[in-house]
């Protein structure tokens, strides 16, 4: 048996609350800008949480071409699109009939397919007293939905656009575990291009839940912040005072490679995905336990999945929501797993300041994490003003700070318990190890 | 990568249309018995496309043994958890695992890999009633809905519910995955179970594929895109139609064959390989000359290390739509040659269970070699001249070897492959 293949990050995309591209994504994070604003997309009035981090500016016919992809595409999928060609494009490498089925796709991506604006016009079709007239949809339901609408409502929507519009032919996989979404997606895509079933892979997450029907699902749960009246510092992730996360939207996708491949064909390398640690909470559907058990597996099995001590790790993209028991949760799952070296550790949390892109978080923090390496440069933690005794760790929350970045680790935990911890390396490192 | 330690099937269950555990389930496709009927869930009188494969009896307190889970969950999500209950009972790793000193490490070591349906329309059925007294006003609404609808709303029709909650009633807290990747995502569930399986990650998986997949408004919708028959299943045949919708749940406790054999589990059959690939043609568009499910036979029998002339027996994605079996008989001809493997399908009984089948098409699969009887498709009356490269019979075929593949099919042109062998 050879040696398991490393993996690269060979081109970065972005599609954010923070900007609609890598570099002013990431010149929002070193401004210390905030993207949670009122909702505009829809009349939020009569929710109790009225506020958001929506993406802003991203117009449809710039993103794709072709007016008949665009019939299939629904918002989320939008983001998808485009953050997948910022990332193909960065890599300078695309499939080609001779490499296509070498290529493979993976996505986390969002469940909230079926579209307000169809539900509201099947309540007025078919349920005008809020009660569905059975013999009706029966008899009327087939001519009521378009074929491009049917379509779009399909889970592996946006995967099918991703795998048309590149030729994709390879190994894909569409997967959803809430918030953890986006840090599996890569995560597995790291170990398909090591077992060699792929070359090459596109993988990311995207999502948006910001929406009548979204909103009222996290409202009624008390889920999100309802700090109306001060957006830019709702989102205060490891604060005394935090109340609950701001919903964002986007998507982030990477391409990853077979690194003596990357290297042999000239590649810029940002980074080295180089461990994946999986678990699962079991404890209730919303939260981890306050011990930390189960992200603390998912840390430990990315740290030895990557042969990486506690030692090497510089910085940490927390998952860091804001809500009161998943900070404190994360929080005890860092010092279980790194002990004393807990309070040397860089940690920060992303969202303070994007808000929680749910299926595509764990995309975006992990491009954030290549970032981070590539730049020098740990981003901070916007809005940290009041110390939660039991939040100690050093938080960033100066705003970002220089400091030299060998190995980032990014953390996405989900609803259900799903838990994913992804560690990167820079290419320096990597290289040196393989000597 | 070729040489491993092997990865076993130790437990598998199944509640389908056709029976209410995998045996019956078995016994009655054997029979050449069909679960399909005319809806019973909801009054379908006069609806033009209204049979389906659903549960019978459907009764979530009989499915379920922890009641107060009902509270949190759907109707899927009970059909998915009564074939994983089913599976781990069959298994006997529960026992084992509280015969130990150390159960956390074996929980730390069991993943779980699920095959979701993803969301469905009647989820937000319960935003209907709000939606119509707020008569257009989005203020309105947003209150009504505060008002009206259920707290956990959310937490209910989340489509990784049966992940979290495997994991909450049993404790297992290993690596996981949620695949929401339509009619691949039951194989897919085995196939990635299997890679955690052979990366060391974990030591043991359960696997579950479920759906239910023959909603209200999933009918109507269905049949709008022309996939669904009024009459009938009868996949490969002359005067097939469309596909027929179902219910259903496979679900299967894999583990690698050193961890089994220490334990001294029953082992029932192997997974030898996988696949998913993608035809890569658009969301609902299928090719006509079979190609993608010819790449994912040849992938996964490559993953399997075997050849096309040691396969015994094919279990079709057989759904009954037009180009899919067409298509799909057709990669049969150009991987198999003259070979003439026995074919069969399941779906003429069980309904097309979408992210289920995959899953439960493995076990029937794994019957059929254990018995060395492939099932008749009574359903087939006339084959299909474009369907001639699968062999497919009225009645039942001896499968020529103890290695099956089964082939699972989805939107997004996605194709998936398993290889499985008895324990022979």
């Amino acid at each position: 048996m050879t040696a398991p293949r490393s993996v690269a990050v060979t081109g970065i995309g972005m599609v954010t609350p923070l900007g609609n591209d890598v570099e002013s994504t990431w010149n929002a994070i070193l401004s210390g800008e905030s993207g949670v604003r009122e909702i505009a997309g829809f009349d939020a009035s009569g929710f109790p949480t009225r506020i958001a981090a929506e993406v802003r500016n991203l117009r449809a016919e710039d993103v794709v071409d072709d007016r008949k992809s665009l019939k299939y595409a629904s918002p989320f999928t939008l983001f998808a699109l485009a953050a997948a060609e910022e990332a193909v494009r960065d890599a300078g490498v695309r499939p080609t009939p001779a490499t296509a089925d070498r290529w493979g796709l993976v996505s986390g991506s969002g469940m909230m397919t079926m579209e307000f604006d169809f539900l509201q016009r099947f309540q007025r079709e078919f349920a005008a007293d809020g009660e569905i007239d059975l013999a009706r949809l029966g008899a009327e339901g087939e001519k009521f939905i378009s074929s491009s609408e049917f379509a779009r409502h399909r889970a592996v929507a946006g995967q099918a656009l991703l795998h048309k519009r590149y030729d994709i032919r390879g190994y894909s996989a569409n997967l959803h575990t809430a918030c953890a979404s986006g840090g599996q997606a890569l995560g597995m895509a790291m170990r398909v291009i090591r077992s060699g079933q792929a070359d090459y892979a596109l993988a990311g997450g995207y999502d948006t839940m910001i929406n009548p029907i979204g909103l009222a699902g996290f409202c009624l749960l008390g889920a999100v912040s309802t700090d109306n009246d001060r957006p830019s510092s709702a989102s205060r992730p490891f604060d005394l005072t935090r109340n609950g996360f701001v919903l964002g939207e986007g998507a982030g996708f990477m391409v990853l490679e077979d690194w003596q491949q990357a290297k042999e064909r000239g590649a810029k390398i940002y980074a080295e995905l180089a461990g994946e640690g999986n678990s699962l909470s079991s404890y209730r559907i919303t939260d981890s336990p306050p011990s930390g058990d189960g992200p603390i597996q998912a840390i430990r099995g990315a740290l030895a999945d990557a042969g990486e001590t506690t030692d090497a790790i510089d910085y940490l993209n927390a998952h860091g929501t804001s809500t009161p028991m998943n900070d404190l949760s994360e929080t005890n799952a860092i010092k279980a797993v790194f002990g004393d070296r807990a309070y040397d550790l860089a940690v920060s949390s992303t969202k303070s300041q994007m808000g929680h892109l749910i299926a595509a978080a764990g995309a975006v923090e992990g491009i954030i994490c290549t970032l981070a390496i590539e730049r020098s440069t740990a981003p901070g933690t916007a809005n940290l003003e009041t110390p939660d005794p039991e939040c100690d760790l050093d938080y960033v929350s100066e705003g970002c700070r220089s400091m030299q970045i060998d190995v980032a680790m990014s953390n996405s935990f989900g609803f259900g318990g799903s838990n994913s911890c992804l560690v990167f390396r820079s290419p320096r490192r990597t290289e040196v190890r393989g000597e | 990568m070729t040489v491993r330690d092997g990865i076993v099937i130790t437990g598998y269950g199944c509640l389908t249309a056709a029976g209410a555990n995998a045996e019956s389930t078995w016994e009655s496709v054997l029979a050449g018995e069909s679960g399909i009927r005319e809806v019973t869930s909801w009054d379908s009188s006069g609806w033009p496309y209204g049979l389906a494969g659903e549960i019978k009896d459907y009764s979530p307190r009989e499915l379920i043994a922890n009641r107060k889970l009902l509270k949190f969950i759907t109707r899927q999500d009970v059909i998915g958890l009564n074939a994983v209950a089913q599976a781990i009972d069959h298994s006997g790793i529960i026992s084992h695992r509280d015969g130990l000193a150390e159960p956390s490490y074996f929980n730390d070591r069991t993943g779980v890999f699920v095959g979701s349906p993803a969301t469905k329309y009647r989820y937000q059925h319960d935003f209907l009633s709000p939606l119509a007294s707020a008569a257009g006003n989005s203020r309105e609404f947003g209150v009504r809905a505060m008002n009206d609808v259920h707290p956990m709303w959310l937490l209910r029709v989340l489509p990784n519910n049966v992940l979290a909650y495997v994991g909450i009633e049993y404790g297992f807290k290993g690596a996981n995955a949620n695949i929401t990747a339509h009619g691949v995502s039951g194989s897919q569930a085995i196939a990635e179970a299997c890679r955690y399986l052979r990366d060391g990650a974990i030591d043991r998986a359960i696997v579950v594929g479920y759906d239910s997949a023959s909603e209200l408004e999933a009918l109507p919708y269905y049949a709008s895109a022309g996939l669904l028959s009024s009459r009938g299943l009868k996949p490969f045949d002359r005067r097939r139609d469309g596909t027929v919708l179902g219910e259903g749940a496979g679900a299967l406790v894999l583990e690698t064959r050193v961890g089994a054999e220490d334990r001294g589990a029953t082992i029932h059959g192997e997974v030898l390989g996988s696949s998913v690939v993608s035809e890569a043609e658009g969301v609902l568009s299928v090719r006509e000359d079979g190609a993608g499910v010819s790449r994912a036979i040849r992938v996964a029998l490559e993953d399997s290390g075997k050849t096309p002339d040691e396969i015994g027996m094919i279990s079709a994605h057989a759904n009954g739509t037009r180009v899919s079996d067409a298509s799909e008989a057709r990669a049969f001809a150009d991987t198999f040659g003259a070979a003439a493997i026995p074919v069969t399908g399941f779906k003429w009984s069980l309904g097309h269970t979408i992210a289920a089948g995959g899953a439960i098409e493995s076990i029937l699969a794994l019957r059929c070699i254990e018995e060395g009887r492939v099932p008749g498709i009574p359903t087939l009356e006339e084959l299909s001249p474009d369907c001639e490269g699968a062999k497919v019979s009225t009645s039942e075929q001896k499968p020529r070897s103890s290695v099956g593949i089964v082939v699972s099919r989805a939107f997004a042109g996605l194709n998936s492959c398993i290889v499985l062998s008895s324990n022979g």
